[in-house]
């Protein structure tokens, strides 16, 4: 019995940290502005300058985009830009930084701004959602 | 001695002994391990480009019920992990040899469970961070005395062709300079001149073409959208002798003074001009002694006003001897090439018959989506291939062929230029009134448009489909040699504009580079550039200032769609006896983007199947070919599937599921009685696994 509350305890808190999605603002406008320039200057030689992607990089944006990376996190995300981006130059960006083009990423797809700068903690950002349909049905 | 007087042990005896003398009169090479025994000993499956194996133990009935046997992630072979694992193993006698990893290790796996047996991998620091061909590449190459001396054959991310004990993983002392052979001596710029040995541009992410005790290697160069010179090295490819090293000949795919093709050139461009190397897979027909070299495109991709003429044998298919590497004939695919038609592809050789007619033929699938079907003794086509007029540049310095090769059969199998509205997305009235004006800002028409200066005044760019990244890319297609068919997936939706600006002052002596001159100059890199092992790890700069953000939807996307109409890629049959397509399929399921899509809701709309370029493997009922996407469906979750079609009808029989995409082509081989199915896959989140599959083993 005390297994099965403690388990449940646990499955309220799992399911709390990740209760945010990318729907809830979860960027600033600024840190988008950021990233904008560090996006120009890091990924769009590959990604190109409308996030279209090219013959060198899949797009960050569109049906593709989302095929990859829906129904994970932004942790997941991050992870893979902190851990292998730019593709010249892998590490090259602060977590900060790699925070912002995110941020930046986010906003191109038009999920809502906020008032709180996205995080720079993979462990933080595992708690956000990256769902491509809005709760009310909306479709990226 | 009469057969009737023969006990029971002098038959054996005898039958043994004819064994023997007949296994002597059979040339080593032809004792070969084969796709007949269930092996998988090259890359594509055997050395005519068929991806094809008689296995037949998973079919349609059992399909769904494979289960995943073992699988090998491939984060640790390299300091970080690889998300664009392309490699398709080999199995030989037991053991699976690939590549693997940042660093392209080689490793040796059991067959049946996956075991890590050896690995092997080259510290090249500098040499292959540079490199123009990076990450673990396609995988290896298997040769054997029939002896025991068995070798495990392929090139570095540096460019040097490495042969291994297949049995422990160490390099061969006998073989070049203790194992290795350094493939950038003897490549060269301008009229000779050898390039820098640490810093000069070669590469080469396919396998070596090994046939008999011959060796056979192509080049390949960075990507050609934004030069800094047309006078890059030169392509070329060669043979070495596989138990010394030795080099044995050299093809020089552009010709130089004297030699045939020469005056394709025009103005002494041979000397200032480069690439044309052959990056993708070669096949042979060891019997005939010839081998089939599918070249790329000279420098640079989109503008050749630095080279006037045909420019032979860029994107041309080219008959060499397989002794001597002397021209037997080609047929160039493009002329002048401006639109990254590379032949990417590996030739397949076919024994058809045409109108009672046996045919030795060699089928090349293409970017083009047109199979270019030969008398592979010959090279005469097998079906008129026509010069047709085709639209001219109008790019001050660029001078395009007046005409251009077109198939008469088979017909094309997937869209290669789009036509205007018919191509267009028709979902709905309003979408597809979206997609007009979206294509109106570009230049549009049949194939081979020449690029445009583009400018955001008039044509953004020139509306190109299926010439960078569609049709039948890489993987290739497959064949099934009892049947005379080719499978082929192809990518219709690829849509490339091409706009040409002038370079920045000092990036470069060409002329024109892709771009545009409203917009900042950007350098393209090839894929995965910069991502080998030892590429450099910088110090954090300091942010730039802020610009302002980008457009929210890409100029080709309406609503988050593509403007172009599906299905977004098909599969194909095509007989070759009739030059006919025998049935075609959409590849793959619709993807969650247009099975969600809001302006979609509550409209019937047929499978779509999925953008994207994979490669197959055909058995003896099956094609089988995995996702590109992921998906989330009532069906399955999150993750790709890996399908299996009916050969005969294309119809999809089963589906297994893969926890991303498909990134290598799948093979096919047989250990102990048991058929297994090996596909890598990676992408997103999802870093660099081998899975192999097979059915449920039984109590």
């Amino acid at each position: 019995m005390k297994n099965a509350i403690a388990l449940l305890i646990v499955a309220a808190f799992v399911s709390a940290q990740t209760s945010r999605s990318v729907w809830d603002g979860v960027y600033t406008p600024g840190q988008a502005r950021q990233g904008a320039a560090l996006y120009a200057n890091e990924c769009a030689s590959c990604h190109g300058t409308a996030l279209t992607g090219g013959e060198s990089a899949p797009p960050l944006t569109g049906g593709e985009f989302f095929s990859n990376w829906d129904g994970l996190t932004l942790g997941d995300l991050f992870e893979r830009i902190r851990t292998t981006m730019p593709a010249d130059h892998p590490g090259k960006l602060t977590r900060e930084q790699d925070a912002d083009v995110l941020a930046f990423v986010l906003s191109v797809n038009r999920f809502p701004e906020g008032k709180i700068e996205l995080d720079h903690r993979t462990e933080v950002l595992k708690q956000i959602r990256l769902e491509a349909t809005k709760p009310d049905g909306t479709q990226k | 001695m009469h057969q009737s007087e023969m006990n029971g042990q002098d038959a054996l005896r005898c039958a043994v002994f004819a064994g023997l003398a007949f296994l002597a009169m059979v040339p080593v090479w032809a004792q070969q391990p084969s796709t007949k025994n269930g092996d998988w000993p090259a890359y594509t499956g055997d050395i005519h480009g068929s991806r094809y194996s008689p296995l037949d133990q998973i079919n349609a009935s059992n399909f769904n019920q494979l289960e995943v046997a073992w699988r090998f992630k491939t984060d640790a072979l390299g300091p970080r992990p690889e998300y664009k694992l392309e490699g398709t193993p080999l199995m030989v006698k037991g053991v699976i040899y690939v590549t693997a990893g940042t660093r392209r290790s080689v490793i040796a796996l059991d067959a049946k469970t996956g075991e890590l047996m050896w690995v092997y991998s080259l510290r090249e620091g500098n040499r292959a961070a540079i490199a123009p061909r990076q990450l673990s590449g396609r995988g290896v190459s298997y040769w054997s005395d029939g002896k025991g001396d068995d070798r495990v054959i392929f090139v570095t991310t540096g460019y040097r062709l490495i042969a291994l004990n297949a049995h422990t993983g160490q390099p061969i002392p006998g073989f070049g300079k203790n194992g290795m052979i350094d493939l950038k001596e003897g490549m060269v710029t301008g009229t000779g001149q050898q390039i820098d040995l640490e810093t000069g541009e070669a590469g080469l992410h396919s396998t070596p073409l090994i046939v008999k005790d011959t060796v056979i290697v192509g080049s390949s160069f960075k990507e050609g959208m934004t030069v800094v010179t047309h006078n890059n090295t030169k392509g070329l490819v060669r043979a070495f002798d596989a138990r010394s090293g030795k080099l044995l000949w050299t093809f020089n795919t552009i010709p130089r003074p004297g030699e045939f093709g020469g005056e394709t050139w025009e103005n002494g461009s041979w000397a200032t001009n480069g690439n044309t190397g052959v990056w993708t897979q070669l096949t042979v027909d060891e019997e005939l002694g010839l081998v089939y070299l599918p070249v790329e495109s000279p420098t640079s991709d989109f503008y050749g006003g630095d080279r006037p003429g045909d420019n032979l044998f860029g994107e041309s298919l080219v008959c060499v001897d397989l002794k001597t590497g002397k021209r037997k004939w080609h047929f160039q695919i493009v002329h002048h090439p401006i639109w990254d038609y590379d032949l990417s592809s590996a030739p397949i050789l076919a024994d058809i018959n045409v109108g009672g007619k046996a045919i030795k033929a060699v089928a090349l699938p293409s970017k083009e989506a047109f199979l270019y079907v030969f008398n592979r003794v010959t090279g005469e086509p097998v079906w008129p291939i026509e010069e047709r007029p085709v639209p001219q540049s109008d790019v001050p310095g660029e001078k395009t062929a007046p005409t251009q090769p077109f198939p008469t059969k088979p017909p094309a199998y997937a869209r290669n230029y789009l036509k205007i509205p018919d191509d267009l997305i028709d979902f709905t009235p309003e979408l597809r009134a979206q997609a007009k004006d979206a294509a109106a800002r570009y230049k549009t028409g049949p194939m081979f448009l020449p690029p445009v200066v583009g400018n955001p005044d008039g044509y953004l760019g020139a509306l190109n489909l299926g010439n960078a990244s569609g049709g039948t890319n890489w993987p290739g297609a497959g064949y099934d040699p009892e049947t005379h068919i080719v499978y082929a997936q192809a990518h219709q939706s690829a849509l490339f504009p091409i706009s040409l600006r002038t370079p920045p002052s000092g990036f470069s002596d060409i002329r024109y580079v892709m771009g545009r001159n409203d917009t900042e100059f950007r350098v393209s890199e090839g894929p995965g550039f910069g991502s080998a092992a030892d590429a450099p790890q910088r110090k954090p700069t300091p942010a730039p200032a802020a610009t302002a953000a980008q457009p929210a939807t890409g100029p080709l996307i309406v609503q988050g769609l593509s403007i172009v109409k599906p299905p977004y890629a098909v599969i194909s049959a095509i007989s070759l006896d009739r030059g006919e397509i025998q049935w075609q399929v959409p590849y793959g399921e619709t993807p969650d983007a247009v099975r969600n899509h809001p302006a979609l809701k509550g409209r019937d709309i047929p499978n779509t199947g999925q953008p994207g370029s994979v490669g197959l493997v055909v058995t003896k009922t099956l094609v089988i070919l995995g996702d590109s996407q992921n998906t989330t469906t009532p069906s399955h979750p999150r993750g790709a599937m890996l399908r299996a079609y009916d050969k005969a009808t294309g119809k999809e029989v089963g589906a297994v599921y893969m926890p991303a995409p498909q990134s290598g082509s799948p093979m096919t081989y047989m250990v102990d009685g048991k058929q297994y199915i090996v596909v890598a896959v990676s992408g997103g989140a999802y870093s660099g696994e081998y899975i192999a599959y097979s059915l449920p083993s039984q109590n």
